[in-house]
């Protein structure tokens, strides 16, 4: 029944009726739960939970707790340790991620070490530059009441395009750049077509169709690595050609630098500029969004849901396109079988980001920083301490589920006023 | 209410359903004759009149005491490809012309004698193949133990989807249960309590699944998509930190085989039905008693009461969310003990190692039209499939396999649109109750 419906949700239990706080109440601020209170609450819970994921799995810190139960006088120690052991990987996630303070300070005082010191918050915005553009896409989709959860496949697909015109047409920059991210574009746009089609012409819905057809694009992602036409000449891998020096996202401060971050933030920046318009400004932005709240009203106003199911996934796919041809004209410049697939997939990151940014663009820039920075530091953690940087994904998946559960987060730390429920369109299969 | 519901985009879709079958099963017979048709011209005539395919049928693992030794069976690759196709082309036309009940029943079996004909064409000789001989029993052998894994999960999906939570989470389940059931399995040696474990990791997961869903009513396909990526990542964290130092907690135990008396003998299908672990025989057990228990029980009434429409089930007075939780927590339990049942075929846990298969499972259950016998014929038609994409690439057998992967995945996406045939999901299923 509800079918395209984003109405917020009651939540379970009455809501008292919310009194503005004054603002000069620290206390009362805190209680009143805006969503960044919110989103900062999920994350302490994600970090402690890391927490207690590192110290009941180090082999020393257990030991030491063993120790401790036998000799009196060593709980003190063990106490260390284990925060010493936390502090340290959180540490090492921190100045991978943002900024090492102690380099910082070197570079200031010295003049050199600019590159190391900024190298993490390059690594960080190259990671975010893709989240960005797919989790807009994957948002404004959300907003319409449409859960595309086939990002992952369509930003395949663009990328798949994409290399096969970076690779195989040769052009001067200036044409060649805007050809190949047009080619991811319309790469995801036609692999987002085919649900929304589905859906408009035969009502299947569109989270089966999305979920299986990344397995189906997965598949021809392999074929088309393997054909002659795309795969590097001379190898028998899944690797495709190279993309010319036309076609990539070069380094902002040049390769010399040793910084990655690209002039891929600026698409990034444009497909944020967009969103905001076009959500906001553009007559079509404006049908989706009516048909996100009121899908009954807004098809009683004239607005052909067929239209829109179709517009939305072009422009979904679209994004999600894009940022599958960003990621690989910026980093690798060339893609392989492992592209986007498991850990790497973005389009599963980007459902859970702009469900972090409230699916708003800029709520989704935030939200794609923090993710991209737990997992660059979630790296450079690894190489420091050795623990593993899956922490990072363990600690995202956690910060998501309680974002998604706001009475829960009210729950555990006792906020008085009940959080606005977000909720996003809760989809049925059955309806 | 009668106004609002045409204004959804899909509901004139609706209307039709009500009496489309019928139609559909017509096409579900002119697909499969059309299968049919494709196996006689490309697998029949696509192979030289004189190339001939070599079946041999013993067992490879004799465990079973197979008292028999069947000779190989040579076969001319063309009149066989050609019989087979005029099987299926037999199928399609009786569905076609009676339009039976189980018509996609019957378009699965048009699929198996296809993957038989697309078996015996790939291995001719003389033809490309460097494998000479196609072993039947170990075919069958493999495609079971993946059916089997996948019956666990769609029986999962099944549970939980009828009481109107979906689960997609089944992945997540898998992992949960194969990474404790291999921990439990190389510490204890024991398979019982391997299982035993299996059972209260997936039941965890589930319950996590229906404590967001269902009392904090989060998104479901949100919260499945986020406890996959968790598990997982839980998985490869834990194998790096914990199981690469402590190699005797993986040491990749596997079961034996219990032969069935007597039943193990049956020539061909003997050593692959009878002779198999006990978690094979389970998910038999499983699929009758999850069958009885959802369609002949006041228990299974209940949950698919709630799943279609928990406001009626409510209003005599069942306890909407506690079934939910309930059921969610037993299909959980039952992926769980999926994933045991994968590990002790597949010996070591290594991350990554489900690679996917608790989505073929999700699709297995929508295809099998969310009912326990449903999911076992399209388990098996995609155990057949996926077993066979791993046995051509191993064998290098020039088939571009990357088009049977999709397989699944495409004939699932055909029957939600109703391209071949229509499944209707249960009509709650995914939509958080609220009482008010």
């Amino acid at each position: 029944m509800s079918e395209l419906s984003t109405t917020p949700t009651p939540s379970p239990s009455p809501a008292p009726p919310a009194t503005t706080p004054p603002r000069h109440n620290w206390w009362a601020r805190y209680n009143a739960t805006s969503p960044v209170t919110l989103t900062v609450l999920a994350l302490i819970l994600g970090v402690v939970i890391g927490a207690v994921i590192i110290t009941v799995t180090s082999a020393p810190v257990l030991d030491s707790w063993r120790h401790s139960f036998h000799h009196v006088g060593s709980f003190a120690g063990t106490l260390k340790l284990t925060f010493d052991t936390v502090a340290a990987a959180y540490r090492a996630m921190v100045t991978g991620s943002i900024l090492d303070p102690t380099l910082f300070v070197h570079a200031i005082t010295t003049g050199h070490g600019w590159s190391q010191t900024l190298t993490p918050l390059s690594e960080t915005l190259t990671y975010a530059t893709p989240l960005v553009i797919a989790s807009i896409g994957v948002g404004i989709a959300f907003q319409t009441g449409i859960f595309n959860i086939g990002a992952n496949g369509q930003a395949i697909l663009g990328a798949i395009v994409g290399t096969a015109v970076a690779s195989m047409i040769h052009l001067p920059m200036i044409w060649h750049l805007p050809l190949t991210l047009v080619a991811g574009v319309v790469g995801g746009a036609v692999c987002g077509l085919v649900p929304g089609a589905l859906k408009a012409y035969t009502g299947a819905h569109e989270v089966i169709v999305t979920l299986m057809f990344n397995y189906v694009i997965n598949a021809i992602l392999i074929y088309a690595l393997t054909s002659t036409a795309l795969q590097l000449p001379g190898q028998s891998n899944d690797i495709s050609r190279n993309f010319d020096s036309t076609a990539t996202l070069n380094p902002l401060f040049g390769t010399k630098s040793g910084l990655r971050v690209s002039y891929g933030i600026f698409v990034a920046a444009a497909v944020v500029v967009f969103a905001v318009w076009f959500l906001k400004r553009s007559s079509l932005g404006f049908d989706f969004r009516v048909t996100g709240a009121n899908p009954h009203a807004a098809r009683a106003s004239g607005i052909n849901p067929k239209t829109i199911v179709l517009a939305v996934f072009l422009v979904s796919g679209g994004l999600a396109g894009l940022a599958g041809v960003v990621q690989a004209a910026s980093t690798t410049h060339y893609i392989d079988g492992g592209f986007l697939i498991g850990s790497a997939g973005i389009g599963f990151t980007a459902i859970t980001i702009a469900l972090l940014g409230r699916l708003q663009p800029v709520g989704i820039v935030w939200g794609s920083l923090l993710f991209a920075a737990l997992g660059v530091g979630g790296r450079a953690m690894q190489a420091a301490t050795g623990i593993p940087l899956d922490l990072a994904t363990i600690i995202q998946s956690v910060v998501v589920l309680f974002v998604a559960s706001p009475v829960l987060i009210t729950e555990i730390f006792r906020l008085r006023s009940r959080a606005q429920s977000f909720q996003l369109a809760n989809k049925g299969w059955g309806s | 209410m009668g106004i609002v519901s045409t204004l959804d985009v899909a509901a004139p879709r609706e209307v039709a359903v009500v009496r489309a079958p019928v139609g559909r099963r017509r096409v579900i017979g002119g697909l499969t004759i059309v299968l049919g048709l494709f196996v006689m011209l490309a697998f029949g005539f696509g192979s030289l009149a004189g190339a001939h395919s070599q079946f041999t049928f013993t067992p490879v693992n004799t465990s079973s005491g197979a008292p028999w030794n069947l000779a190989p069976l040579t076969v001319l690759t063309r009149w066989w490809n050609l019989g087979l196709g005029l099987l299926t082309v037999g199928l399609g036309v009786e569905t076609w012309i009676r339009r039976p009940a189980g018509a996609l029943v019957r378009f699965g079996l048009g699929g198996v004698l296809f993957f038989i004909a697309l078996l015996l064409w790939a291995t001719r000789q003389p033809g490309p193949s460097p494998v000479s001989s196609l072993n039947f029993t170990s075919v069958l052998i493999g495609s079971l133990s993946i059916a089997m894994v996948l019956i666990y999960g769609s029986l999962s999906g099944v549970l939980c989807e009828r009481s109107g939570v979906v689960n997609i989470a089944i992945e997540g389940q898998f992992i949960g249960g194969a990474l404790a059931g291999a921990m439990v399995d190389s510490v204890t040696n024991s398979f019982w309590l391997a299982a035993l474990v299996g059972i209260v990791v997936g039941g965890l997961i589930g319950w996590l699944l229906a404590l967001f869903a269902v009392r904090y009513v989060a998104d479901q396909i949100v919260v499945g998509v986020v406890l996959v990526t968790l598990m997982s990542s839980i998985s490869s964290y834990l194998n790096i930190q914990v199981l690469a130092p402590y190699p005797n907690l993986n040491v990749g135990n596997q079961p034996s085989n219990v032969a069935l008396p007597l039943l193990s003998k049956i020539p061909i299908i003997g050593p692959a039905l009878f002779n198999e672990t006990v978690f094979f025989y389970a998910a038999g057990a499983l699929v009758a008693l999850i069958s009885f228990g959802l369609f002949r029980t006041r228990w299974g009434l209940r949950v698919r009461a709630v799943g279609e429409h928990p406001k009626a089930a409510e209003s005599v007075g069942i306890n909407v969310a506690r079934v939910r939780y309930t059921t969610v927590i037993l299909g959980g339990a039952v992926a769980g003990l999926g994933g045991v049942a994968f590990i002790a075929i597949q010996g070591q846990f290594q991350p990554g190692i489900t690679s996917g298969l608790g989505y073929i499972a999700l699709a297995a259950m929508i295809f099998g039209k969310w009912k326990p016998s449903g999911a076992v014929v399209a388990s098996l038609l995609f155990g057949v499939s996926a077993y066979l994409v791993d046995a051509l690439q191993n064998e290098n057998v020039p088939i571009p396999t990357e088009f049977m992967t999709m397989f699944p995945y495409v004939v699932t996406i055909a029957v939600v649109a109703g391209l071949i045939g229509r499944v209707r999901p249960p009509a709650s299923d995914g939509v958080p109750y609220h009482r008010d």
